[in-house]
This record gives C-alpha cells, structure tokens and sequence, in this order.
C-alpha cells in the first residue's frame, strides 16, 4: 500500500457551508499541510477523515481501510492531535497512559516514558497543569507509543510559541525520517510548511484549490512588483491577485504568464502570498 | 480483554476524580432511612440518587471535549455505549450493595426490625428503579448531552404519576390475570426481570443509533 | 562536507542543494564512491521537505555526479567518471550549436567563430 491516506470526491453539505468534491491523497513516508483561511474547510474534511462527522458522499481510505466500514482497523495505526487536549483535565499523566493504552495492542510503555522523558513531562502531573506546547506534544506521545503510522494534526501550532514549533516540525520531521509514517497536518500558519511538507492540499471556500508537491505549488506562481503607470487593463486580468497602494502595486501571477510581466519586478512566491492573493480573488467574486 | 470491558474502564478512570464525591452523597439516603425509619424509602432513594450520577461521565466528556477522544479510539461505537450502560449497571450494584448493608445496620442500631425479606423486597424495587431511571436517562444524555439531557430524568416520574392513577382505579378483584400476578411474588419477580432486560435492550439500541448519528 | 540552505537567496532548495554537492566533488572535497547524506537524514536534519532533497538528488544522478543504489545509499561517482564526461561533452555540444546559431544570425564566418573561441580560452587559462 502505498498512499496512507486516500480521500476521494469528498463532501459535505452543512446549512451554510458546503465542502465540494475534495481529492487528494498522502503517499507513504511523508508530510502533508493542509492549508487555507479559516472556515475554508480543514477542519471539516479533517473530521471527515475520522468520522467524527457523516460525509454527504465520497470515500476515505486510512491505511487502506475504508473510514467507515473499517473504521476499527483504520484507527488502529492512526495518531491524531488537536488544537488542544483531548484527556481528562483532572487525570495524572500515569493515568492518561492506563486510560488510553489498553485499546492498542501495540503499545509499548517503554516508549511512552522515554518519549515523556524526551518531551519534559512529568508523569506526576496533572493534564490541566500542562501548557498548551506539553498538551500538544502528550498528545503525540501517545500516537508515539502505539507506533501510529499516520499521523492527523488539526491545528496544532495555533497557540504555540515559536519555540514549539519549531520543536514540534523538528519531531515530525524525525518521525518520517524512516520513511514509514506519514503526517497530515492542517494549520494557517503557513510559516510551518514553507521548508518541511513535501505535499500541499490547499482548500479555498470548500473547494480544492490544488494537491500536490508544495515546491511544484509554490513553483506555479509568481509575485511581481511595479509602479501603477506599468499597470494595465490587459495586464490586471492575467493577475490572480492584486494589492494596489499609492506608489505601485504587488500582484499574484501564474508562472506559465510571467512572460507578460518581465519588464516587472518577479519575486518567487511564498504559501502565504498565494493564500493570501488568491482569497482576495475568492471575496471578490462571491 | 474486549472492546466493551476497556470502555467501562475508561468510563470509570473517568468518575475516578469524583469517586469521594459520590461516596458523599451516598450517606444522603442513610439519613433518610433513618428519620422515616424505613429500609424501602432508603433504598429507592439511594438508587435514585445513583442513577443521576451517571450523568458524570457525560458531564466529564462534555467538559474537556473528550468526545474526539473517543472519536480516535480504534473502537466501534457499539462497544462505547455498552460499555458505558456495563459501567452504571456496575455504580448502580455497588451502592446497592453498600446501601444494603449500611442501612439496616443502622435501622437495627435504631430499633426496627429488619428481616431478610424486607432486605430483598427494597432491593427487588431499588433495581427496578434504578432500571427504569437509567434506561431513559442515558440515551437522553447521549442526544442532548449533560445538561439538557437531564429532563429525561422525569419521563419515569411523569410515567409514575400516569400509570399509577388508573392502576388503583382497577378493581383488583375483577381482573383475574391482575390478580394471580400480583398475588404471586415470583411471577410479579419474573415480570420485573423480563420488563427490565427488555428495557435495557431498546435503551441501549436507540443509545448506539443516536451515537451514531452524532456528528462532533 | 558543508551543505548550507539559504532561504534569501531566491535559488531553490533543491538547486542550492545541487550547486553544493557539484562543488564539493569537483573540488574534491566529495571523493569517488563516498556517499551523500541519507535522503531522509538529510531533509530531517536541513529541516527541508523529502521531496525536494529527492528532487537534488535524482538530477545529481542525471547528471552523472552521483549513483543511487537503492538500499545502500548515494555514491559519488567521481569527477573522472563516464557519465559525467558524457554529460559535460553533450553541455559542451548544447551550448556550441547555441553559439553557433547566434553567430549565424549574427553573420559571423566560421574562422572568427574560431578566433572568439581561442581568445576565450586564452583569458580563461590566465585565470
């Protein structure tokens, strides 16, 4: 099996908000961001992904086990990390270990008390008195100690100093690194991706906007820069986005165009630029 | 150990923190049997009571938004819901249990005469009841959570007031059937017996369709 | 050896990673049959994505520096390599018949074609 998470023609029909036919797939042994504003539909195609919610039509494959007919199988090897905690407050972290372990047949408790060991927690301690940085990372201690082959993270960085996030791209750049697990990691703090995902699934007002390798997504587009006087009404409906100001204007163009904007000044683009410019586009036209 | 086990413990590490709090209110119904010096008051007090803590489990989940917990566990859904109705038949035998030693020593201490019948009579009753609050009560929790789910509470009560007005308008004598029944414990017993396993049976049924339904 | 990625330099990862590689053979600072850095170490430890070290890695082996031998790793081929000597020799061919064709536009004979050449080389050698 080679893709660790397969979604097909995904959707989901809520009263005011629809996500449309999202497709994409995860290949083993690597990370994926799943990126877009908020309320684009990351979270829900994330809790569509586990069942938490009931997909209007389309299919999900976990491991190769479909999400809903197999959904015993499909959890079994799959670790997954909120925003925040999802333990009793008032457990100690021995009890979140006794609580949890005895639905995986592989846990090793070994492993769950190097990992604390690793990430500075204190068994004695109490969930509530963790930060939100420990919280996140018992979480993946956890996933950890049950060798869960992919990993789902909603959110995870939203809260967390720097420091932890760092700490946070470094361990799931180490938990691929064996090229046996896969991390799926949604998150509008592009900042994260720009150097360690290999894959981009960008969702935009419910659509897919684009899956596949982040440096081929981030390749297909440009930043080009100039005076207003360069700007014409040729040249503005070739840009995907625009931001005008009094001394010139900055503005998203596809790559395969650029040939129109060379007497401009081209930047490569960054997760953010793109985001950022082609929502604009979105607002306008709805 | 199976999927249903595991869930009834994750249930109880989860009343863990709040065992003391429960053992508390447990000595409520002790002081009742006490001032109305009656075993049956006590214990259909007590199974109340228990029955009404099984919204803690609820409540806890509900608090700490445990629900994506279980929405990651490696479990069928069935096994949650009955493993959480195995955990409160479990609270409900244990306060049964205490209740039924605790109360007629202290019912003896005071006075009264307590008799092995008396003991199983007030036990008979205290199942039933607690039978019938739960079976209700849990899948109230489950559609409407902790809080609203709590309403259901009364359809027992409201059940009560309804069945019992036209049960004592019956003339006992002129139904035959009526009148074997309730003039023979073991029948009335087994009638209890089957009415609450079959109770229990659609509880746990519409529990498992409603959780299923849920979206989180 | 010294790899380094910058994230101003406008050069892709990928490229910046190449350009590295290439200049630690030809200065010798990579020997004949040592090997890269694992692909996964690598992307983990540069914290870039495994695709884009795949990518330098599969263009260093198109390009003759480097073999991957599946299992064992990415072995330098040396800079007195075959393949690498092709490679070079069909550079060499791409941009002649380039020079060739701008020198036709321009109406350059073929002898002062040769006399650019030499007096090139000829700066190049004072170098």
């Amino acid at each position: 099996m080679n893709n660790y998470l397969e979604v097909r023609n995904l959707s989901k029909s809520f009263e005011s908000f629809q996500l449309r036919d999202i497709t994409f797939s995860l290949p083993k042994g690597y990370i994926m961001g799943l990126i877009g504003p908020n309320g684009s539909g990351k979270t829900t195609t994330i809790k569509l992904i586990l069942n938490m919610l009931k997909r209007t039509s389309g299919e999900v494959k976990i491991l190769g086990f479909d999400n809903i007919t197999n959904e015993q199988e499909a959890k079994r090897n799959l670790g997954v990390v909120f925003d925040s905690n999802y333990f009793s407050d008032e457990w100690k972290i021995s009890q979140v270990e006794k609580s949890v372990s005895s639905f995986y047949e592989n846990w090793d408790t070994q492993k769950f008390s190097e990992t604390l060991k690793r990430f500075h927690i204190q068994p004695s301690k109490r969930v509530k008195e963790l930060s939100k940085g420990m919280q996140m990372k018992l979480m993946l201690a956890c996933a950890f100690s049950y060798d869960a082959k992919l990993l789902i993270l909603d959110e995870p960085t939203s809260g967390l100093d720097p420091v932890s996030r760092d700490e946070l791209l470094n361990i799931l750049s180490e938990y691929i690194e064996d090229g046996e697990h896969s991390v799926l990691f949604s998150t509008h703090i592009t900042g994260d991706l720009e150097r360690a995902a290999d894959y981009i699934t960008y969702i935009s007002y419910g659509e897919l906007f684009f899956s596949g390798g982040k440096d081929e997504f981030i390749d297909r587009f440009r930043i080009v820069k100039g005076g207003c006087e360069e700007l014409s009404a040729d040249l503005g409906k070739k840009m995907i986005g625009i931001r005008n100001f009094s001394t010139g204007f900055e503005a998203l163009v596809k790559t395969e165009d650029l040939k129109q904007f060379a007497h401009l000044n081209v930047e490569p683009a960054t997760i953010d630029d793109i985001v950022v410019f082609t929502s604009k586009r979105g607002e306008q036209y709805e | 150990m199976n999927n249903i086990w595991k869930s009834a413990k994750l249930d109880f590490s989860l009343v863990k923190p709040y065992v003391k709090t429960i053992c508390l209110i447990m000595i409520l119904p002790i002081v009742f049997a006490a001032v109305n010096r009656s075993l049956l008051t006590g214990i259909s007090f007590a199974m109340c009571l228990i029955a009404k803590t099984t919204g803690y489990t609820f409540s806890i989940t509900e608090k700490n938004s445990m629900e994506r917990l279980y929405g990651i566990l490696p479990i069928r859904k069935s096994d949650m819901v009955i493993g959480r109705y195995i955990f409160m038949i479990i609270m409900g035998f244990a306060a049964l249990i205490f209740s039924l030693v605790a109360h007629p020593i202290l019912l003896t201490i005071l006075g009264e005469t307590i008799s092995i019948f008396d003991c199983m009579n007030a036990a008979s009753i205290g199942i039933f009841l607690f039978a019938l609050y739960t079976v209700f009560q849990l899948p109230g929790y489950y559609k409407l959570g902790s809080i609203k789910g709590r309403v259901f509470l009364y359809i027992p009560v409201a059940g009560f007031l309804i069945t019992l007005l036209p049960i004592t308008q019956i003339p006992v004598g002129e139904s035959k059937l009526l009148f074997t029944v309730i003039n023979s414990p073991a029948l009335l017993m087994l009638l209890a017996v089957i009415f609450v396993i079959v109770m229990y049976v659609i509880s746990i049924l519409v529990s498992i369709k409603i959780l299923k339904n849920k979206e989180v | 050896m010294k790899l380094i990625i910058s994230n101003i330099s406008g050069i892709p990862i990928y490229e910046q990673i190449k350009q590295q590689v290439k200049s630690a053979i030809m200065s010798g600072d990579l020997q004949k049959d040592e090997t890269l850095p694992s692909l996964r170490t690598l992307a983990k430890e540069l914290k870039i994505s495994v695709l884009t070290v795949t990518r330098a890695y599969t263009e260093l082996e198109q390009e003759g520096f480097v073999k991957n031998i599946q299992g064992r790793g990415c072995f330098v081929l040396g800079q007195g390599s075959e393949l690498l000597r092709e490679q070079l020799i069909c550079k060499i061919e791409n941009n002649l018949s380039e020079a060739i064709s701008a020198a036709r536009v321009a109406n350059l004979s073929e002898e002062e074609l040769h006399h650019l050449l030499s007096i090139l080389m000829e700066e190049k050698t004072d170098e």
